[in-house]
Order: structure tokens, then sequence, then C-alpha cells
């Protein structure tokens, strides 16, 4: 089982804007509570989507840059990108069903 | 990532449990939801001077002491403010918790006092207060405000 690679403001454009694979971005930090809750079920999702779907997370204590261009306030704030683009931003924990029908929403 | 402080970790159990208590919340049943966020506030205690919320993103200021708009503040400068020091704006008002430290005995936020179009509502739907008549200090003084006008 694969952990969640964690990405860099410094490979953020390589590792989720030029990736081939749809990309979501858990944008995290070390002391939210949500986040610990959203952490695992990224995990299970990115079990579930391997190979269609890039899963990977940001700590955003230490990387500024990336959160900031993206608008970022609360924390934990998922964004899946494809094609360079962002197309859906998920705000607060949310059950693994409702994370599994924004990700197939962005997929089409 | 440093540890945060024993002393100011226990200052914020203290404060948590009794806060929680008064407000009619309750600490979330995971401890390690209730506990992430504690050393959370605690390390901005240490680093800033006060409890500022964990569960945000705050910028940080350029070279030249400059910040993004339209975002929430640098933490050095919440911390000149009240908004995001815990007990926040959002619990003294609505009796929200976006951490999740102050919920529901089931570990839910309540969303009950939350403005229409709040995401509060839209992650977690409709909450209701199980305690009304406890909490929400700034919320009734707001209200007492309006109805006197």
């Amino acid at each position: 089982m694969a952990e969640v690679r964690e990405v860099t403001d410094a490979t953020f454009d390589s590792d989720v804007v030029k990736n081939d694979l749809p990309t979501l971005v858990d944008f995290w930090a070390p002391w939210c509570g949500p986040c610990r809750m959203v952490a695992p079920v990224v995990q299970e999702l990115s079990e579930d989507y391997a190979g269609k779907v890039n899963f990977v997370k940001m700590n955003t204590d230490e990387n500024p840059q990336v959160p900031t261009k993206f608008g970022i306030r609360s924390i934990p704030t998922l964004m899946i990108f494809r094609g360079g683009e962002l197309k859906g931003t998920i705000v607060g924990f949310r059950p693994k069903s409702d994370l599994k029908k924004r990700i197939d929403e962005a997929l089409v | 990532m440093d540890e945060p402080n024993p002393e100011s970790v226990r200052k914020m159990w203290n404060y948590a449990e009794k806060f929680a208590e008064k407000s009619g919340t309750h600490l979330h049943p995971d401890r390690f939801i209730t506990e992430g966020v504690v050393l959370g506030l605690a390390s901005n205690i240490d680093h800033f001077g006060r409890p500022i919320c964990p569960c945000n993103f705050y910028p940080v200021k350029d070279e030249n002491g400059n910040w993004p708009e339209g975002l929430y503040l640098p933490r050095e400068e919440e911390a000149k403010r009240r908004t995001w020091i815990c007990a926040c704006d959002e619990m003294q008002i609505y009796k929200y918790c976006h951490c999740l430290l102050f919920v529901t005995e089931e570990g839910l936020p309540i969303t009950e006092h939350l403005p229409d179009g709040h995401e509060g509502r839209e992650i977690y739907g409709l909450v209701k207060d199980p305690t009304p008549d406890k909490g929400r200090a700034l919320g009734r003084v707001i209200e007492r405000q309006q109805h006197q006008a």
C-alpha cells in the first residue's frame, strides 16, 4: 500500500499541473483536526483509483505559495486538477461517498 | 515541526475542557482529532502568543512585509485580532467550530445558528444545537443590539 505522496511549492507544477493523470491534492496542516479525519479517506481513495487518479498532499504550513495562489482559507481543502486546470474544490471533511462522487464528476 | 511547550499544551487542554462545558458542547469523541487541535493551538501560543485556529491557511508576509489580499492574515497579524483566536468569532457567534474541537456528543459541529450559504451548512447539513441556552455569548450581544436598533 503506497502512501499518498507529499508535494511542495517547488514540485507542484511537475507533480500536479503537468501530470498526465487527473490529480487530487489534499491541502493539510499537521495540527488540524479535520485534516486527520480526511487523510485516511484520501489514502483509501488513492487505492480505489490507483492508475486512474494521482493522489498527493501538501503541507500548507511548509508550502505557502500554492495555497495562496489558489485562495485557500480553511483546511482541509481538496482540489482536483485535470490537464493542468482546476476542476473541483472540496472544503472540509466529507464522507468517502461524497468524495467519490466529486472525483467522478471531475473525471467526466 | 516542533512539539509545543508542555505548559502551553496543559493550558489549552484546560481551556478547551472548560469552554466546552461553558458552551454546552463536547470535545470531539475521537481523542486523536482533539489532541491535534489542542497541540496546534498550543504551538500557536508558543510561536505567536495567542491560540490561533490551526485549521486555516494563513499566508506569509513577503520580504517587504506585505501579504496577499482576500485570504486570512498572516498568523502574526491574526494574533493581534480576535477573529481566529480560540474560541473564535464563529464559535462565539454561531457556536460553530470548523476545527471540530467543540462539537456535539456525536462529534458533529453545530450548524443550526449559521447564516444561509455558510460552508458549514453545505458540509454538514443542519446540525441542531442540543443546548441552545448555552454559549454564543457574542451572538447574543449582536442579537440584542439588532433588537434594540
